[in-house]
């Protein structure tokens, strides 16, 4: 079964280059060609987005490059956009301990988010996203919530070729938060009678911490070879300021790849070696800086005082100087090199034998320092985790076909070991500020439990056999078994099986569709069903029972170092599984003018891994990672394809997905040796942080039973209630007629919304006049909530003067922070992400072949009735803070970048 | 050529195939480097004890909520202090609503959903685990141990979990008395309190007898262990709160063949401690000075040492004033305080204020090293120990309003903003036995005012008569934010009372508040659980 998204670049855009590319783009390869290829792809529904399709605009990660284009992959990349911070979901969130982020596979060697990130994004060919079971089988356990297969530039035919491209861009903010500035901040002060301290000085510290960003991204890559072996070879290098001062990342890259045929071309040998060395100088505390920012009081200087310290607002104690706050440091380093070996033998005609081995290394380094006027006495912290991985796979692969009958079988082991050690010291005491994290010597104390090691290591086996038949090329039938296991699980559980199962039915090549065949050109049905196992992110150990150290006591006089139980261990710890159903279909219309895809899946995993809570007695600690719950996940995805206009010196497509995604904790309950555990039913997952919210009622998002991951479970507000003094209190709604108002967990509370989205969308409108090309991405989510909690603080004007409100707050005059419905808001949002002009300048000239230019905006504007900064925040993941802008989104920013690309 | 090189990749590709898949069945078994199996940590005695005796010691303190008997936040001090007339957290503007946590505690409106209620179970049951688990671990590798070794680790560990279950069965009252290591869910039936009184009674007698005979609170062999005159002094507590523990009407103990009533025990046992040695140290502030250890008087403390050990001290840094804070170069949060009822107990404002008023509090404008602490707008800092309320928000003293905890000395090299201090914390200590033996007389109908008058006059006081009353507050001045204010009300009948700024809850009087509710999680996942009496 194969995916026509792959085709429509090709068929519509023959001549359509976007960005230079190197010359042996998919341009060149003629429809024909692409039409052959079809039939090798047998299963599913493989998404592939090629270079066409990526984001254009200024990409600073390869993961942008993937935003929006392809239904079902939500790629979050946090808020300050950088590149680390993303997440990738595939079809939402289906396991609650972890394991969500899909299997990312670069030219065949399974990596991670984090070195997709590092990739130079001009050195991606394409991505091909596996979302359903029967395709993901092959990746097995590691493929479980869905598979982004990245294909990096090769070297092809013989021509030598440089290429470079560059881009060079900057940032500005256009939003931040409306506060009291000096003036209004005393009138009001005054106006009420409170006592303010007046330091002399006006300052807007949201301005204080922002800077113009700055972003440039440089790339060259040389390519060559013969008939019988090529290599590609590129180095980039990417520096990225943010406009928050203090925040930079820096990239360096280089990559080579080799193929060679040998034994006439009965062997051949691919080889490729990446290596990335990236720096981060990352935010201490976003949450501390950006409140800070918003509410230091406004008559405090930006700057140190005259005796080289800080002036500290001292009755509010939640929050620092700006200034000082940029002083504290997070710094990372990380080092990634991966190589890998693939060795494809022709044993017959038919018959491959596919050897691979790959290798990967990760280095990460911390560096923390916070310094005297933060945090008392000073303290620092280094750190080094070091990651190995080791695979090595055999496959054996055998085609044949015969008459009307085709088949295709597959047998493969592989077997892969994951090292992990850290080392990490922290220190207290300094008595200065100048030497950072440079020379811990210079802090007086190494507190207990501040300095450690670990080392950990797991290992996943697997043995497949899958087996394909065709007939009459229009009927497919594939099947597929395979096991998988790891060390992570008890000794009786270690192994799962997990089967798979698809068809596809040409229905176009059927003899009584001819009739059709001028109208509709493609027209496919699939389906699929299949089992996958999950390992949920969880660590390794879980099922045997260890004693670490757990403090020090005093023995014998002495302090010595006890060891003992940390966690509840569970020897039944099993595989999570997950099973999939899907159906689609692709069908395209007037020479393939009008293309569209949809495909409904549901899914439902079982045994669910998670941290359970356990009755205490008799367990000894209340969580107990176990296999216990349920959750579905269903959800239909529409790709459609446009082109109005495809003419010679004109062509206009439009492309645009959409997808509807519903998810639902289905039990969080079962049976554990004999005995019947449950969960709670309602548990919270995310809350409010600041002055005065500490613990008590301030949860905002829960996981409840019978409900999305993450729905705001919330009191209600019926409206503002005037107190006796003028001021404002949120009237909260007796929901359970009980005549008490208890806004508790249980009380009077009521599931207000969900935090994801309940469908999303990714459009791209390109353009093309001649040589110019326009290009217009638009990416919008609908029908979920955003918990408003930045407004919620900065509105209450009981912590006036101490710290600074919102300009509109002293009017509104609300004296609580209640946490209520009343900040409750629709995130819908529909935002411009990039609009993109090029010129493919004309160039006839003996070396260079191709020249483009462009200039690109990003984040162009966003529409929504959202009232605070963005409604960008963090609405796929599940954690502490999803769905919840609590005083950590970064100013509205945009960015204005002009790239470069020469081919020679 | 092509053939044999067929043949050839035929055999290698075969024969890797067997291979692999034959290693890869064996290839799964997980080995820790970086922690260790559990049996190894029992290889000799001396490890014996260290891992399970020894490990159950970092649980007597803590370093995060909920967590250790005292130092910490939102566990089982809070809710034996700041449920009392002795201590309030005021809702000061911004800080210190919390969602109604701290109001909720000083009105009595704690519910069996509060999630600090739910942690403080965990904690308590948590080391109830443990100590069971390292009693199995003991008697498995019991022949390493010769018998007195043997007699006096399980007496260490019996000791130290009646300890805990004296503070579930003090909070709780109904509970699950889980006595062995890895019973099952059915096995968590609810005995009375009486029962989980009773069996604290006879283990900690039982564990006594084997108990060595030292001071603990003192740097040595027995620095903060679980010692016999630290489970005499518990057995002392239960005697004196026999008639809520076990109920009304007169109990009786057959201690050294002698029939006690519960006051003669506790005096048996308050006795006991005094032939121990320990006597009233000279200086009331001693007992909390930066290097406290040496103190006659401290029976059962938590080890601090800012460097040496995890345990934390979070009070001072909860109740001092921000500027405070800075002027002893470290960070403050400016809430917890003493109520208008205490400062009046004290004689604040009166010409006979009591002399350990100053030591407990910081009280009116406040020096440092002498010098007067100015707020960020020039004026003096005044502490308001009459400007006090549940909710202080928009009070001219929001932020000044109440006395300040002073109690402990401040250790000007701790770190973490003071909560790592080397001032070991006092849980038990020599005044509260003599206070129990006045009480004690006077409850069985004799004269206990040499005791009272003891703890008096030691801080220069006037004697006075030794009356209920008289004691009670003797208790509220001399324990001041001890810890133990919530006990001693309960035991005088006057925590269902309305009092200092307290209005009584709904139904009150039925005294349903002496226990807290049984954390409803708790009940929704042991469903044969039933809830304490006048909670939903």
């Amino acid at each position: 079964m194969y995916n026509w998204k792959l085709i429509i670049p090709l068929l519509i855009m023959p001549n359509f280059t976007m960005q230079a590319q190197e010359k042996h783009s998919l341009s060149e390869i003629d429809s024909l060609e692409i039409m052959r290829l079809i039939p090798e792809r047998k299963q599913g529904s493989a998404d592939i987005v090629t270079e066409d399709r990526m984001n254009k605009g200024l990409v600073i990660n390869s993961l942008n490059a993937l935003s929006g284009q392809a239904a079902g992959v939500n790629v979050t990349s946090g808020e300050n956009r950088m590149a680390q911070l993303s997440s990738v979901r595939v079809r939402g969130t289906t396991s609650l301990t972890g394991g969500n982020d899909p299997l990312v596979i670069i030219d065949g060697v399974y990596s991670d988010l984090s070195t997709l990130s590092s990739i130079y994004p001009a050195d991606i060919e394409s991505f091909t996203i596996l979302k359903n079971a029967a395709e993901t089988a092959k990746y097995g356990s590691r493929g479980a919530s869905g598979v982004i297969q990245v294909t990096t530039k090769k070297g092809h035919g013989s021509m030598f070729h440089i290429s470079y491209d560059g881009n060079i861009g900057f940032e500005s903010k256009y939003k931040t938060i409306d506060m009291l500035q000096r003036n209004g901040y005393i009138s009001t002060a005054k106006t009420l009678g409170l006592d303010y301290n007046d330091g002399g000085y006006n300052t807007d510290f949201q301005d204080a911490v922002t800077r113009t960003g700055i972003v440039q991204n440089h790339h060259i890559a040389f390519s060559g070879g013969s008939e019988s072996s090529n290599y590609r070879a590129s180095i980039g290098v990417m520096d990225h300021k943010t406009i928050i001062k203090v925040n930079e990342y820096q990239n360096f890259t280089a990559k080579f790849d080799l193929s060679q045929k040998a034994f006439d071309n009965l062997l051949s040998i691919d080889f490729g070696v990446f290596g990335a060395s990236q720096k981060n100088n990352y935010i201490f505390d976003e949450q501390k800086l950006f409140y800070s920012a918003a509410t230091q009081n406004p008559t405090y200087p930006e700057g140190m005082n005259a005796s080289g310290g800080w002036d500290k607002n001292s009755t509010a104690s939640q929050i620092n100087p700006p200034g000082a706050l940029l002083k504290e440091k997070n710094d990372d380093k990380n080092i990634n090199f991966n190589t890998h070996l693939g060795l494809d033998f022709t044993l017959e005609k038919e018959l491959h034998l596919k050897l691979f081995g790959s290798y990967s290394y990760n280095s990460l380094e911390n560096a923390v320092f916070c310094p005297t006027w933060v945090w008392a006495q000073g303290q620092a912290y280094r750190g080094e985790h070091k990651t190995e991985d080791m695979l090595g796979n055999a496959t054996l692969e055998w085609k044949h076909s015969w008459g009307i009958h085709a088949i295709e079988a597959t047998a493969m082991t592989e077997y892969q070991k994951s090292k992990h050690s850290g080392f990490w010291t922290l220190v207290k005491g300094f008595t200065t500020n100048e030497l950072g994290y440079d020379n811990l010597a210079a802090a007086s104390t190494r507190p207990y439990g501040g300095t450690g090691s670990d080392y950990t290591e797991s290992s996943l086996a697997s043995a497949m056999g899958s087996v394909s038949y065709t007939l009459l090329n229009r009927y497919t039938v594939a099947a597929n078994m395979r096991a998988d296991g790891s060390s992570m699980f008890g000794n009786n559980h270690k192994w799962g099986i997990f089967p798979s199962i698809s068809g596809t039915w040409d229905v176009a090549a059927e003899p009584f569709f001819k009739s059709l065949r001028k109208l509709v050109n493609i027209f496919k049905i699939r389906m699929g069903y299949g089992l996958s196992g999950n390992l949920g992110g969880i660590d390794p150990y879980n099922s045997i029972n260890l004693v670490q150290p757990t403090g020090v006591i005093s023995y014998n006089g002495s302090p010595t170092i006890t060891m003992g139980q940390f966690r509840n261990a569970n020897p039944d710890l099993k595989w999570e599984t997950r099973s999939t159903f899907n159906i689609g279909t692709d069908i395209s219309f007037w020479k393939n003018r009008v293309i569209l895809t949809a495909e409904y899946y549901y899914s439902k995993t079982r045994d669910m891994l998670y941290q359970y809570d356990v009755p205490v007695p008799p367990f000894t600690y209340n969580k107990l990672l176990a296999n216990l719950g349920e959750m579905s996940n269903s959800g239909f995805e529409l790709g459609l394809g446009i082109t109005p206009i495809s003419k010679k010196d004109m062509e206009l497509n439009i492309n645009m997905n959409v997808a509807f995604q519903k998810n639902k904790l289905l039990s969080l309950s079962g049976n554990y040796n004999g005995t019947q555990l449950s969960a709670s039913q309602i548990t919270s997952i995310g809350s409010l942080n600041g002055a005065g919210f500490h613990g008590g009622n301030n949860n905002i998002v829960y996981q409840i039973i019978g409900q999305p991951l993450g729905v705001f479970y919330l009191p209600h507000c019926t409206g503002l209630t005037k107190n006796s003094d003028g001021s404002y209190s949120y009237a909260i709604a007796d929901l359970d007629h009980n005549g008490k108002i208890n806004i508790e967990d249980g009380g009077d509370r009521y599931i207000a919304g969900q935090a994801t989205p309940k469908w999303i969308l990714g459009s791209n409108i390109s353009f093309r006049y001649k040589e110019f090309d326009v290009s217009l991405q638009i990416n919008g989510a609908f029908g979920h909530k955003i918990y408003n909690g930045t407004s919620l603080t900065y509105m209450n004007m009981s912590s006036f003067p101490d710290y600074n409100v919102m300009a509109k707050a002293p009017k509104q005059n609300i004296k609580d922070q209640t946490a209520t419905d009343y900040w409750l808001e629709k995130g819908d949002y529909l935002n411009f992400d990039y609009l993109t002009i090029g010129w493919n300048i004309p160039v006839r000239n003996k070396y260079i072949s191709s020249l483009r230019l462009s200039c690109s905006v990003n984040n162009l504007a966003t529409i929504t009735g959202y009232s605070g900064l963005t409604p960008m925040i963090n609405s796929y993941v599940v954690d502490g803070t999803l769905g919840i802008d609590d005083k950590r989104s970064y100013p509205a920013y945009r960015s204005y970048s002009m790239g470069i690309s020469i081919q020679f | 050529m092509k053939k044999t090189y067929h043949i050839i990749i035929t055999i290698i590709g075969i024969a890797g195939m067997t291979l692999s898949t034959t290693f890869l069945s064996s290839c799964l078994d997980e080995n820790s480097k970086d922690k260790l199996l559990e049996y190894k940590a029992y290889n000799t005695a001396t490890n014996l004890y260290i891992n399970s005796v020894g490990n159950l010691y970092n649980y007597i303190g803590g370093n995060s909520n909920s967590q250790g008997i005292q130092g910490t936040y939102r566990g089982v001090y809070d809710y034996n202090t700041f449920t009392t007339d002795e201590a309030i957290l005021p809702t000061r503007g911004g800080d210190w609503y919390d969602g109604g946590f701290w109001q909720d505690l000083y009105m009595h409106k704690w519910t069996s959903t509060d999630k600090a209620l739910l942690d403080t179970w965990n904690y308590l049951y948590k080391v109830i685990g443990l100590c069971n688990h390292s009693l199995a671990e003991i008697e498995y590798n019991k022949n390493l141990l010769n018998d007195s070794e043997y007699n006096e680790y399980t007496a260490e560990v019996k000791g130290i979990r009646a300890m805990f279950y004296f503070y579930i069965m003090d909070m709780f009252g109904n509970v699950p008395l889980s006595m062995k290591d890895g019973a099952t869910l059915a096995e968590m039936t609810q005995a009375t309190r009486q029962e989980v009184a009773s069996t604290i009674i006879s283990q900690l007698q039982e564990a006594a007898t084997y108990l060595p005979d030292e001071h603990s609170n003192i740097q040595g062999t027995y620095y903060g262990k679980f010692t016999r005159p630290v489970a005499y002094f518990i057995l002392a507590k239960m005697m004196l709160n026999n008639e809520i523990y076990l109920g009304t009407g007169e109990h009786t103990f057959n201690i050294d063949g002698k029939q006690l009533n519960a006051w003669e025990a506790c005096i048996y046992y308050c006795n006991m401690i005094t032939k121990e040695g320990y006597s009233l140290e000279k200086n009331y502030a001693d007992n909390f000075a930066v290097h406290n250890e040496t103190s006659s008087e401290n029976i059962f403390t938590i080890p601090m040492d800012k460097t040496l050990y995890s345990n934390q001290f979070w009070y001072l840094f909860r109740s001092r004033h921000y500027n405070h804070g800075s002027a002893i170069g470290m960070d403050a949060e400016n809430g917890s305080c003493a109520t208008l009822s205490t400062v009046k107990t004290y004689g604040y404002g009166t010409d006979s204020i009591d002399s350990r008023y100053s030591i407990n509090f910081y009280s009116d404008t406040l020096r440092v090293d002498g010098k007067i602490v100015y707020l960020n707008n020039g004026d003096p800092l005044i502490y308001r120990p009459l400007e006090v309320a549940p909710d202080l928000t928009g009070s001219k003293y929001e932020k000044t309003g109440g006395a300040r905890m002073s109690k402990y000395e401040i250790d000007r090299t701790a770190h973490a903003d003071g909560k790592l201090q080397d001032n070991d914390i006092v849980l038990f200590r020599y005044s509260d036995v003599l206070l129990m033996i006045a009480e004690a007389k006077v409850r069985n109908g004799e004269d206990g005012t040499q005791e009272l008058n003891m703890i008096r006059n030691r801080v220069g006081m006037n004697d006075r008569k030794a009356t209920l009353q008289n004691i009670l507050d003797e208790r509220l001045l001399e324990l001041m934010w001890e810890g133990w204010r919530r006990n001693d009300m309960i035991r005088f009948g006057i925590f269902q009372k309305a009092y200092d700024q307290r209005k009584q809850v709904d139904n009150e009087d039925s005294k349903f508040t002496y226990l807290f509710p049984i954390p409803q999680a708790v009940i929704d996942m042991n469903t044969k659980l039933k809830q304490n009496q006048g909670y939903k």
